[in-house]
């Protein structure tokens, strides 16, 4: 199960998706990291929490893409997320 | 009971010392009721002291004044520090910001030295803005850098650079987008999410009223003249 840490918030500014910290969480985090439109409607699910698969498939519904596309963004979204340290 | 206005603003600043009442001594006034105090205790300044060692104690006071000062504006006055080197040249304030050592105040040093009197600095390191119908103004403070530059002034923002060390001189018009990962590393970052979002609206804002710039530049006269000659025109 995938799932943001509690204290990351996504905004949407100047046309861009930016995930930043709060509360405690600013000690471990400075700054913001920016994502794309596809980044956002996944962290959506993420904040309530998902397994791969099913980001997987909130894709393939949400943008119509194939499978294999789907699980290569996902898998790269994923990725970003867990090397920022923003996932549980 | 020593009040001062600050971003047009009046605050009553009570400290522990001296050394803070005396940095904001140019932003002293009378006969006018304070908007909000900021009091200082012994204890709060020994509890930062702890974070940072290396500084003196009446520094770290007058940080913890400044963080308040800041917290107050951004709460109830659209208000944020923003930190560059800001110089006002017929009436209107440009800001020069980077990471610390590019040189954001060896270019406003070069401004100076171009323009003469023209150029009047607003402050060296932390200028406040305030969001003012549908303005942008930069207001001097008594946080004024290691140099000590600036004035007890204020103008609206015309444009915002950001510097880059370059062997050749080039200025480019960049987007808010591109702009924004800059300003937010400039600002000081509140500690709670109604905040963040006051801080976002405010940067969202500012963005797209003044123009943006990037300048790749040396340490030259033609540096100047060149970031000048082009955000003086808004080209």
């Amino acid at each position: 199960m995938l799932k943001v840490k509690t204290g990351f918030i996504l905004r949407e500014v100047s046309e861009t998706f930016i995930v930043l910290a709060v509360g405690e969480r600013v000690k471990e985090f400075n700054g913001m990291i920016t994502i794309n439109e596809t980044g956002a409607y996944l962290w959506k699910i993420l904040e309530k929490g998902a397994t791969a698969e099913d980001l997987v498939s909130a894709l393939i519904e949400e943008y119509g893409i194939d499978k294999e596309l789907a699980v290569k963004d996902v898998d790269a979204f994923v990725n970003k997320m867990k090397g920022a340290g923003l996932l549980e | 009971m020593a009040k001062y206005k600050i971003a047009d603003t009046v605050f009553e600043i009570l400290t522990v010392s001296d050394y803070t009442q005396h940095l904001c001594k140019d932003f002293l006034v009378e006969d006018l009721k304070a908007e909000h105090t900021i009091k200082t205790t012994v204890e709060e300044v020994r509890e930062e002291m702890k974070k940072e060692p290396n500084f003196p104690g009446v520094y770290i006071e007058s940080l913890v004044v400044f963080r308040r000062l800041c917290d107050y504006l951004l709460q109830k006055k659209k208000g944020i520090i923003f930190h560059s080197s800001a110089i006002i040249v017929n009436g209107e304030a440009y800001l020069f910001t980077a990471p610390s050592g590019t040189g954001k105040s060896t270019h406003a040093r070069l401004w100076r030295e171009l323009l003469k009197e023209k150029a009047v600095m607003l402050n060296d390191d932390k200028p406040l803005i305030r969001q003012i119908g549908n303005q942008f103004i930069a207001y001097g403070s008594p946080w004024n850098g290691k140099h000590k530059l600036g004035a007890n002034v204020s103008a609206p923002i015309k444009a915002i650079c950001v510097l880059e060390q370059a062997k050749e001189n080039k200025i480019t018009k960049i987007s808010p987008k591109e702009m924004l990962p800059v300003v937010i590393n400039q600002t000081m970052y509140p500690n709670n999410e109604e905040k963040v979002d006051k801080m976002l609206n405010l940067l969202d804002g500012l963005l797209k009223t003044v123009n943006l710039y990037k300048l790749q530049c040396n340490v030259s006269l033609e540096s100047a003249e060149l970031s000048f000659n082009v955000m003086s025109k808004g080209e």
